[in-house]
């Protein structure tokens, strides 16, 4: 708000606006839920062949990585559907997203998150691959 | 919903005055004068400690290059003697710690020091005193590491240092000690960085530069100092584990004795492997900002761009166990981490590809910087190749310990870091010196290093396929890769000319050479709108930019800005200031004060060093000593330089603008340094807390029996004290903002004792039930969370004690409480990790059915 009648522009409150407004955490949405699938996967298989020894079959893990990596997918999906929806994100190669705008900046975010949700997915089929081919620890 | 400026409807600048100009530069140039003579160790101001910053890394880079040339001429020739074995383990260990630790990672700090504050168009970075620590720190503890060796006592168990080499005294002596002390000491300055760095990009934008608008470098910074704050923990908590077993025989990677040698690789590569994006990603944000000056146009893909700054920094958590292919892990685990490494290939890709349309949508001009960034392109593509191929773990087995492993990590280190490094070296000297290089000599450097580098590794590919294993110290002629190794050590001293030429054409004395003309690239970034000759301020006036490309797109901007039509045009109160604005839009939210030359930090940085390298040789009375003097150099540094009460609560901070001089709670930075500086501290608490969980799925009796454990009641009795301590500084927060300083300081002081009941009890729990930490993994695990978290409550008992006399002395009122805000958030964490111990010591034992 410009200076109007001599009065002096003052910022606005307080709020960080992190959480609340146009928040960035959709940003880091997708490839955490990457990272606690990846996790998760690795614990399961992990504490699953350390506490049934060697050549154990992977019939019961190899389900849970399954049924993780699709409840894990449907979210981000979730969050891809949001980025569009709420931000305003687009799949385009040349983005030229340049305005100075709040809508712009939303857009923005809502573009990266998108491209995000995508390689996230792809990242937790990469991991569901294993889960599927090896038979036994 | 806040009210939003429109910063492109404020009110126009005054007309110009020259007499208002002159006397406006000279009260700036009076603030932010760079001390000189001896005085000028005491500067803080970004360019100086960049500068600094940069010179010592590239020493310690010119010395680690000087070890691997001994290296290369000791295996030029079958069974030479040049060299003895044991000094060959050391050159080799120094030589990959030097670069890793006091080169690569410092290299990138010191690059975004000086260039990062310009860049965002602003004055500095928002601790200038803290970067300065950081730089002191990172000098002392390098001089440490690399000194060693002219004593014989160098680390010698490789830059990974494996238990139980590195575990059992008997087997390594001093050198790990002086490795593990030295290291963990220079993890702090990159620590210390990463806090800077990370509230330097969210929160020292220049007005109105929006997250879409925010220039790739500096997304990239952000990235790398996140990452640095995830990976480099849990390497300090692996030291502090090592570290106790050789100090004082607490048994957490031998054997016998419940412990587990891969615990430390598990810790050492979690920090290892994002150590390498970490290398990589910043050396990559230079190509992206370069290559757009040279090819005329933004770059293509910009958002892709981040996309993929952001996946590589996630995707490379999840490739540790890559290194450890060989250690006989169930192939599943091994086939995950074979994924993640095939997928992280894909952002990495996206990157490249974004390059590669750049150049092929406009007219690339030639240029020194872009010679050194299209060699970099091409080495490091090869050594990504070669990385899918050793991702992959049936070939990985047999590759493993390789020259082929050698060659592999070289190309994409030396490509993806040190090239681009070099490119940034050639395109930023003008900035720095205003100045410019010899391209002639630029020229020659480049083709006798890239030439020279080809002709090193690319032999070494075959002399791995033929089985030559890294690290050894000679071979025999029957071996038969003799011929391979001379080619490499004559491509290793081609190398080493060319960067003989680089150092020359940096170093070379330019007295008397014109001064280059401003952007003399005709860059788009801010960092060239630096007048010429340069001037301590960094910016004029600090501008509102509201486009990706400030100096092509806002044509009116560098006179705009010298003329000091922008924001703090001027320092009236004497004092350097800084725009603090909101992450997401950049709004101007405070006006912030920064500290100014100072001998504090210095001090502080070396009585800290001092604890590290007397600690190395057990001498414990000193260390506690100078451990007293870094503590009482810390607080007087913090006591007279932060959260200072300001003169006036507002001031006019140009165009009509009116700004706070004072925040607290989350819209100040300081708020924002505890909150970043205490996620690493609880990564490293990860990092423990992992271990536990480790020995458990490793070891089928890692749990005791139920007499074994620290008893359930003093746990409890322990924890409540705890969590009341925590609630004290609730409460006295509480009663500070209502105007009860009295109480506010009593409730501080109160928690102090509360503190020492609550972790006593803990402390009784593990002793009264026999705990032992010399004898089992257990027993060691259990008294280090507990030590973890006593060393915490003491910095907690600082910490109230030191609000509590800011209260008493009038610099922590119920107005002004930044301090108070930051002690609060400080104890959040502290109370999460007392829950998080108390669950893994009473209730996970409970759980799996051992009381």
């Amino acid at each position: 708000m410009a200076r109007s009648e001599g009065k002096k522009t003052v910022p606005p409150g307080e709020a960080p606006r992190v959480i609340d407004q146009g928040s960035v955490w959709i940003l880091v949405a997708a490839p955490s839920i990457w990272a606690a699938h990846f996790l998760l996967s690795y614990w399961v298989a992990a504490i699953w062949c350390a506490k049934l020894g060697r050549g154990t079959a992977l019939a019961e893990p190899r389900w849970i990585i399954a049924a993780l990596g699709a409840l894990c997918i449907a979210v981000i999906a979730g969050l891809a559907a949001l980025a569009i929806r709420r931000y305003g994100g687009v799949f385009v190669i040349f983005e030229e997203i340049t305005e100075s705008s709040e809508r712009a900046r939303d857009k923005f975010i809502g573009h990266v998150a998108l491209l995000l949700c995508v390689l996230s997915a792809v990242a937790i089929l990469f991991t569901v691959i294993p889960g599927m081919v090896l038979g036994q620890c | 919903m806040t009210e939003e400026i429109d910063l492109s409807k404020l009110p126009p600048a005054e007309p110009y005055d020259k007499a208002r100009d002159e006397a406006q530069r000279a009260r700036l140039m009076k603030v932010w004068q760079t001390p000189t003579g001896w005085r000028r160790i005491s500067a803080v101001n970004n360019s100086s400690v960049g500068k600094w910053y940069l010179l010592t890394s590239f020493a310690f880079f010119a010395f680690a290059g000087f070890l691997a040339l001994l290296m290369r001429a000791q295996l030029a020739v079958p069974n030479n003697d040049l060299l003895s074995q044991s000094l060959y383990n050391q050159l080799f260990t120094l030589h990959g710690t030097a670069m890793m630790f006091l080169f690569a990672v410092p290299i990138f700090e010191a690059v975004a020091i000086l260039i990062l504050p310009e860049i965002l168009g602003a004055r500095d970075l928002p601790f200038p005193r803290l970067s300065a620590f950081g730089y002191w720190c990172f000098l002392i503890g390098g001089i440490f590491v690399c000194g060693s060796v002219f004593f014989g006592v160098a680390p010698d168990g490789g830059w990974f240092m494996y238990a139980p080499l590195s575990s059992n005294p008997d087997y390594s002596g001093l050198g790990a000690d002086i490795w593990l002390l030295g290291l963990s000491f220079i993890e702090v300055s990159s620590i210390a960085a990463a806090v800077e760095l990370i509230v330097g990009v969210l929160k020292s934008r220049p007005p109105g530069m929006r997250l879409n608008l925010v220039p790739l470098y500096c997304w990239y910074v952000l990235v790398v100092a996140g990452m640095i704050l995830f990976a480099f923990p849990p390497l300090i908590a692996g030291d502090l584990l090592l570290e106790m077993e050789r100090a004082f025989g607490w048994a957490f990677f031998d054997p016998d004795r419940g412990g587990d040698p891969l615990l430390w690789q598990h810790l050492f590569w979690i920090f290892g492997h994002p150590e390498v994006y970490i290398i990589f990603l910043p050396s990559i944000a230079l190509i992206a900002t370069i290559l757009p000056t040279f090819a005329g146009r933004p770059m293509v893909g910009h958002s892709w761009i981040v996309l993929s700054a952001v996946g590589v920094a996630f995707l490379s958590f999840g490739l540790w166990v890559h290194h450890m292919f060989t250690t006989g892990l169930p192939e599943i685990s091994l086939s995950f981490f074979s994924a993640a490494s095939e997928a992280v290939a894909v952002p990495t890709g996206i990157q490249i590809f974004c390059f590669i349309a750049t150049m092929l949508v406009s007219k690339v001009r030639r240029s020194v910087p872009m010679l050194f960034a299209g060699g970099a392109l091409a080495i490091f593509v090869f050594g990504g190749l070669t990385g899918v191929m050793v991702a992959l773990v049936p070939f990985d087995w047999q590759a493993h310990d390789s020259y082929f492993v050698v060659a592999h990590l070289h190309y994409t280190l030396i490509g993806g870091m040190l090239f681009p490094l070099f490119a940034g070296v050639h395109y930023w000297y003008p900035f720095v010196t205003q100045k410019k290089m010899s391209d002639k000599l630029g020229r020659w450097s480049f083709w006798l290093m890239f030439g020279g580098f080809n002709l090193a590794f690319l032999p070494m590919h075959w002399t791995g396929v033929m089985g030559m294993p890294r690290r050894v110290w000679t071979y025999d002629v029957t071996d038969g890769w003799a011929v391979l190794n001379m080619v490499s050590t004559v491509g290793a001293f081609i190398f080493a000319a060319g960067f003989v030429v680089l150092a020359v054409n940096v170093l070379w004395p330019r007295g008397k050479a014109p001064l280059v003309e401003r952007n003399l690239w005709n860059a788009g970034t801010m960092e060239w709108s630096a007048e010429v000759p340069d001037k301590p301020w960094g910016v004029r006036s600090i501008p509102y930019i509201h486009t990706r490309y400030p100096l092509w797109e806002q044509k009116e901007l560098l006179g705009e800005m010298d003329r000091g039509e922008w924001f703090l045009p001027d320092a009236e109160e004497g004092k350097r200031e800084l725009i603090i604005t909101d992450i997401l839009d950049a709004r101007p939210l405070y006006v912030q004060r920064v500290g100014g030359p100072s001998y504090l930090t210095l001090g502080s940085a070396f009585c800290l060093g001092a604890v590290f390298i007397l600690a190395t040789f057990h001498l414990w009375t000193l260390t506690l000593l100078f451990g007293a003097g870094f503590v009482g150099f810390t607080l007087w540094w913090l006591w007279t330089g932060t959260s200072e009460i300001p003169e006036k609560p507002e001031k006019e901070a140009g165009r009509g603008l009116v700004l706070p001089t004072y925040a607290q709670g989350n819209n100040a930075p300081g708020w924002w340094a505890v909150f970043i500086t205490m996620t690493g501290d609880m990564t490293a608490f990860m990092g423990l807390v992992f271990s536990y969980f480790f020995y458990w799925t490793a070891l089928p009796n890692f749990l005791p029996d139920a007499a074994k454990l620290p008893g359930f009641g003093w746990l409890v009795i322990g924890l409540a004290l705890l969590l009341a301590g925590w609630i004290t500084a609730l409460l006295a927060r509480e009663r500070l903002a209502g105007g009860g300083t009295a109480q506010a300081m009593a409730l501080l002081i109160a928690g102090v004792p509360l503190a020492a009941l609550g972790i006593g009890a803990w402390c009784w729990a593990a002793w009264s039930a026999g705990l032992n930490p010399t004898e089992t993994s257990f027993d060691a695990t259990v008294w280090v969370l507990i030590l973890w978290m006593g060393l915490h409550l003491l910095l907690d008992a600082v910490m109230r004690l030191y609000v509590a006399a800011r209260i008493w002395r009038g610099r922590c009122t119920p107005r002004y409480r930044a301090d108070s805000a930051n002690l609060t958030l400080f104890t959040h964490f502290l109370a999460l990790t007392a829950v998080v111990i108390f669950a893994l010591l009473a209730l996970f034992p409970m759980l799996m059915g051992v009381v």
